[in-house]
């Protein structure tokens, strides 16, 4: 239910900025040879002739009509763009996230059990690099070893797996790096509660408590770090489908962006901001079946 | 908890079926040309096209009248052969018999008149409308005056006749430029918007399938009424990273690649890529323009100073590491039919002279915004010229726009002084004069340095109506030497383009303009399964 005023309010605040930007779409869709008279009949068309309430109006009514409208360079249907991009995202993303909770947990706990010994420094430093890096750098690192040294792995392109590993091993980088470091927390915080005292001098096995005593009450907040990460690959990741030449909405908006292609731009926020609302709520009734304090009505109390 | 386990795993499962079933191999087809674009064509209608992806593309999917060959000299194209009149107001074109749509259907003259006024019809939102501004009524069908041009005129089926206003000598060569290309009506008319995407033509290729940002594929028209290609088709994959391109071009899965300049010392210096580089003189004109609209780059002398300070052989031969030639002027030689004259009076580098006329007229301390677009050569070029005047006394204060913002910058005139280049849309200096220093096209339409020269804007006028080539080749040595004089733009270079090719790739050339190249001859001839 939230849904509609949050995506009324970011489409106004989205529109506000847009028009505020320097850059006019007009003069990059005319050429270099554009007389007024061009000019003025573009705009006429694109409707940047009419006031700000009057197009914002319009843009409503547009969507309101289940359409995104036409890009302004291509003229190409913004809305099956988007449809045919979003699931090269979706699948980006699910692929980061599969090598980045994996590796992130385990690095998170071997941190938090191994407090103290050379695995856990080591560890620690390499999340620590993860965190640091920038994206674009180990993409490149990444793109040279695996594809122009070892030859294993195609540089670029959209398709399938053996497209996916390189740029989902990139972009799952940070994202482990944070969420083992999260995890690590949690875990220790955890650990110290009575609760696990009282398991231990109960004599269960430590697999058991771990397993079940405190990995499932440190979820909570490992699960928010996972939703959010998530939430913003699904939204695209800009660099790297550039670097890699995947076919996702990050770059499609990118390049809407850089050409002020305001059709195109407005279409991504729209779904971007859809798909993290929904992934949000999601994390939410996560919640609840990790900790069944948290309700997912409010039951009248 | 188990719940919670089931979930996971049927998430877990989801997502490899999915990336498993979506697995598939990336082999290359034989006898396929693999090039690289670094954005995705905004459109293939011929009559929309501004942008150099799509010309590449479009010069494969249609044809026009004419064409330019090697040497840049008009050609027949559709037209087999056409007559001008003496007064240079009438082009009669006499069209090939049988040439087809790669549809069945014939090109008739009829197919030109449409295909010409769907350009000058403001429905079709043309930005190349200007092609046609000479064409007798183009002005009242514009207008909305008249349902047709009557410019256009169909003699018979394969008689196409143009009449313009008044002799205009560069009309034919503007003839080979994409937008002038013939489609197909009934495609045109059916497809509506979505011509632009899945566009239908005349040429030696058709659209196989076009996935934006990822890659278009064309495959050959066997049919095609000028002779078959030599290859069986065409994949232009778009990588807008330079070094993604060149680790593709490396692995072998790209076969023709223009250069990044990044990587031209690396490849230039391999003994194993230089014998595969081919270069060619690009008809553009890379220079500093200064906004003669306001003070303080109203003043001649300023302008002039400014030339004098900035080293500019020195900065091609070692920033530039020589990939172009000194311009003398706007027009580049290939196109200055009036031979490279010994006697043009350039404005060489004279850092004292320009201190001197700096301190001269108390202009010490000037400050002169300059924008660049944000690209980092143009950036690091921007903080050498910024050297340069600081010697010269002069303060420079550069800005860096996002490429949009930078382009309504310049064409609103917000800067003193914009690194730009320009590129030739058919060969004649004509094309390096009017849209740029004639007072008409002050703005957007080209004159971005705002210059008014009345006696540059009647030479080139002159030129334009002139149909005698040593008559336009005087006027316009004139008007270049008083564009060069006046300095309203600092001249630069003429641009090398240096392109890669493949061992296994033959009978490929590089063309001086973009959209000349029909992959008629190329082959490729290396097979992998």
């Amino acid at each position: 239910m939230i849904l509609l005023p949050l995506l009324l309010g970011v489409t106004f605040t989205a529109f506000c900025l847009l028009r505020g930007l320097p850059g006019d779409p007009v003069y990059s869709m005319v050429g270099e040879r554009a007389t007024p008279e061009t000019i003025e009949s573009i705009r006429t068309e694109i409707g940047a002739d009419k006031g700000f309430a009057a197009q914002y109006l319009g843009y409503l009514k547009l969507i309101v009509s289940g359409n995104f409208g036409r890009s302004y360079y291509s003229n190409r249907d913004v809305l099956s763009d988007i449809a045919a991009k979003l699931p090269n995202t979706i699948k980006l993303a699910f692929a980061a996230m599969a090598i980045a909770v994996p590796c992130g947990m385990t690095a998170g706990m071997v941190m938090a059990y191994r407090k103290g010994r050379l695995s856990e420094r080591l560890v620690s430093m390499i999340s620590i690099g993860g965190l640091s890096l920038p994206v674009f750098w180990v993409g490149l690192m990444a793109m040279l070893i695996f594809s122009l040294q070892l030859k294993l792995l195609p540089p670029s392109g959209t398709g399938g797996l053996r497209f996916l590993i390189l740029p989902a091993f990139v972009l799952a980088v940070p994202a482990l790096s944070s969420l083992a470091r999260v995890a690590a927390a949690t875990i220790e915080e955890t650990m110290g509660l009575p609760y696990v005292r009282t398991a231990k001098a109960k004599g269960l096995v430590p697999m058991k408590i771990a397993a079940v005593h405190v990995m499932k009450n440190a979820l909570i907040p490992i699960v928010t770090i996972i939703g959010l990460d998530f939430g913003s690959y699904l939204s695209g990741a800009v660099v790297t489908e550039t670097i890699f030449g995947w076919d996702g909405i990050g770059r499609f908006t990118m390049e809407g962006i850089i050409m002020r292609d305001y059709p195109v731009i407005m279409g991504c926020i729209i779904t971007c901001t859809a798909v993290f609302v929904i992934v949000n709520m999601l994390t939410d009734i996560l919640y609840h079946y990790l900790d069944p304090r948290i309700r997912l009505h409010d039951q009248g109390r | 908890m188990p719940r919670l386990t089931v979930l996971l795993s049927r998430i877990l499962c989801f997502v490899l079926l999915f990336a498993f079933v979506s697995c598939s191999t990336s082999n290359r087809l034989d006898d396929y040309l693999y090039c690289r674009l670094n954005s995705s064509p905004t459109t293939l209608d011929p009559a929309l096209i501004t942008d150099v992806q799509a010309s590449v593309i479009a010069a494969k999917l249609f044809n026009g009248l004419v064409k330019l060959d090697d040497r840049l000299n008009v050609v027949s194209d559709i037209a087999e052969r056409w007559e001008v009149s003496k007064d240079g107001r009438t082009y009669r074109f006499y069209l090939k018999k049988g040439f087809l749509f790669s549809t069945g259907r014939e090109v008739t003259a009829q197919d030109f008149k449409y295909s010409f006024e769907r350009i000058l019809k403001h429905a079709t939102k043309s930005p190349n409308a200007w092609i046609f501004d000479n064409v007798a009524g183009a002005k009242s069908f514009r207008e909305g005056r008249t349902a047709g041009v009557e410019g256009f005129g169909v003699i018979d089926r394969y008689e196409f006749e143009i009449n313009l206003t008044s002799a205009f000598s560069p009309f034919l060569k503007m003839l080979t430029m994409t937008p002038a290309s013939v489609v197909p009506r009934e495609i045109v008319e059916a497809r509506g918007a979505d011509f632009a995407s899945n566009p239908s033509g005349t040429g030696p290729y058709v659209l196989d399938s076009w996935m934006p940002n990822q890659q278009v594929v064309l495959k050959r028209n066997d049919s095609y009424s000028g002779g078959a290609a030599r290859l069986k088709g065409i994949v232009f994959r778009i990588i807008p990273e330079d070094l993604t391109a060149l680790t593709e071009f490396e692995l072998g899965n790209i076969d023709v690649l223009q250069i990044p300049s990044s990587a031209y010392p690396k490849l230039n210096n391999d003994a194993k890529w230089k014998p595969y580089i081919e270069s060619i003189q690009g008809l553009n004109t890379y220079y500093l323009g200064l906004n003669t609209s306001r003070p303080p780059l109203d003043a001649p002398l300023l302008r002039k100073a400014i030339s004098l300070a900035v080293d500019r052989k020195k900065i091609l031969e070692t920033f530039y590491e020589g990939r172009g030639r000194p311009a003398e002027g706007p027009v580049p030689d290939l196109l200055r039919t009036w031979g490279s004259d010994k006697n043009t009076k350039v404005i060489g580098y004279n850092p004292v002279r320009a201190k001197q006329i700096v301190k001269e007229h108390g202009l010490t301390d000037t400050r002169l915004t300059l924008y660049v677009a944000a690209d980092q050569e143009a950036v690091d070029l921007a903080e050498i010229i910024q050297g340069y005047l600081a010697d010269a006394g002069l303060t420079v204060i550069i800005r860096q726009l996002e490429w949009s913002a930078y382009k309504s910058a310049i064409n609103r005139g917000e800067p003193d002084m914009f690194w730009l280049s320009w590129w030739a849309d058919y060969p004649d200096a004509e094309n390096f004069l009017f849209p740029l220093f004639d007072s008409a096209n002050l703005g957007p339409a080209g004159n971005r340095t705002r210059y008014v020269n009345r006696d540059v804007d009647r030479l080139i006028e002159q030129g334009q109506h002139s149909m005698d080539q040593r008559q336009r080749d005087r006027i316009y040595q004139k008007a270049e030497e008083k564009i060069i004089s006046d300095a309203p733009w600092i001249f630069f270079w003429h641009k090398t383009d240096y392109v890669i090719r493949q061992p296994w790739v033959s009978g490929f050339k590089v063309y001086p303009i973009y959209n000349m190249d029909k992959g008629m001859d190329v082959q490729v001839s290396r097979h992998n399964n």
